[in-house]
């Protein structure tokens, strides 16, 4: 899988809308380059039968899947030895860059649920991460018993909290009638949420 | 450094404003410098400190809370300052407060999200508090009997998620059950003004900058 991230995106992450000066791109240049070496993304979905102990937001839906992915450990392990090392604007940088490519990564991920869900004949399909949205976060443990792939490397904490850090998870669904609130719109930080964008 | 010689007194705001200029411009080799030479040359330490480290490190919260600088500036100013601030400490006269408080940080319980929690530590530490760090997944219980233990005036707290964001409300109880003295500050994406009320904290940090600025108020600093 090739997760690329791009200077100007990275900078714009971290909140420059103008050039700022050389050192600072220098840094950004030496992270992006660590970044290659750092990271070994890995994913994986699964589609979902009907069962008894479904997540209500899988409920009624025709199809649904659970998917995962993972910068992996190196990566984990380098933000970590660089603010150990003194060195935090780096590892601050390493660590939104890391959060980019996370986010890319998942949305690969997304897109492959899309086309295997698009060749069964559904188009439009909804996807929500435990934790957010109406969704109990021990929604993880019923995610990762189904996905059940050594492979991907991701670990929970008792907290349900995914290791490494630089991970993410969710359910899917295609078609049928959606039971419930799943939506932002209740949170009574709807207008302010800094996760919204 | 003789304070009565107008040469001298001229020579001490030179070195100040290099001492000044370094930290905002984040340069840590040339505030340590700039620090060794001024301690050289007998300059008061008080000056150094709030003259030239505090009073640039407080430019740059503000130029950062104004989206002027963002964070990887204000993270080489706060090792800039750090730096000069582990030549002066040696220095301090009995007298002196080497720290402007003492603050207890770490994620709440549950929690394994440290990024904002470590940007926090560094730019208090940068700014002369004192930080004790106790990381990652922080019960209620550890929070409190470390600020007991270093005699904090402050615990800090950061969350992500809404599911751990509840063990906040724990150490706040603990410490009004207790009568302890401690200041509560809480921050992190989930939480907000609404949250801190709810749970009876005193302060909330928008963002790191923020989070410095209300420490510094609670403190009265």
């Amino acid at each position: 899988m090739n997760i690329q991230i791009h200077r100007e995106e990275l900078l714009k992450q971290i909140g420059y809308k103008e050039p700022p000066q050389p050192r600072l791109l220098e840094m950004v240049d030496e992270v992006l380059g660590l970044l290659e070496e750092l990271i070994e993304p890995k994913q994986a979905f699964k589609e979902i039968e009907d069962q008894k102990d479904l997540p209500p937001f899988l409920i009624g839906a025709v199809l649904k899947y659970t998917g995962a992915a993972t910068l992996g450990p190196k990566f984990e392990n380098k933000v970590k030895d660089l603010f150990d090392e003194g060195k935090p604007a780096e590892a601050y940088i390493l660590d939104t860059a890391g959060s980019i490519a996370i986010t890319k990564t998942g949305n690969l991920l997304w897109d492959e649920i899309r086309q295997d869900a698009a060749a069964k004949g559904f188009k439009k399909g909804l996807r929500r991460t435990p934790g957010c949205r109406g969704i109990e976060i021990e929604t993880q443990q019923w995610i990762f018993e189904r996905l059940a792939d050594p492979e991907l490397g991701i670990t929970l904490t008792e907290s349900c909290m995914m290791f490494p850090r630089k991970s993410l998870s969710f359910l899917a669904r295609f078609g049928g009638k959606l039971k419930g609130t799943f939506s932002c719109k209740g949170c009574h930080q709807y207008t302010d949420c800094t996760l919204r964008g | 450094m003789e304070r009565g010689n107008p040469e001298d007194k001229e020579m001490t705001v030179d070195i100040i404003k290099e001492i000044y200029d370094a930290v905002l411009e984040g340069n840590v080799d040339e505030a340590s410098s700039r620090v060794q030479q001024a301690l050289n040359s007998k300059v008061e330490v008080k000056e150094i400190l709030n003259r030239g480290l505090i009073a640039a490190m407080d430019l740059v919260g503000e130029k950062f809370g104004e989206g002027e600088l963002f964070i990887p500036q204000v993270l080489w100013s706060a090792k800039a300052m750090q730096g000069g601030m582990d030549l002066l400490k040696p220095h301090f006269s009995p007298t002196d407060r080497a720290e402007k408080g003492t603050v207890v940080i770490g994620t709440a319980k549950g929690d394994i999200h440290d990024i904002g929690k470590n940007l926090v530590a560094i730019m208090l530490e940068g700014s002369g508090f004192k930080v004790a760090d106790l990381g990652v997944d922080v019960t209620p219980e550890r929070f409190v009997e470390k600020a007991v233990e270093v005699k904090a005036d402050v615990i800090a707290m950061s969350a992500l998620l809404t599911t751990t964001m509840q063990s906040m409300g724990e150490v706040v109880s603990v410490i009004k059950a207790k009568k302890l003295p401690f200041k509560v500050i809480i921050g992190g994406a989930p939480v907000d003004q609404a949250f801190c009320q709810e749970i009876g904290a005193d302060a909330y940090g928008m963002d790191a900058a923020d989070g410095l600025r209300k420490v510094k108020g609670l403190l009265g600093r």
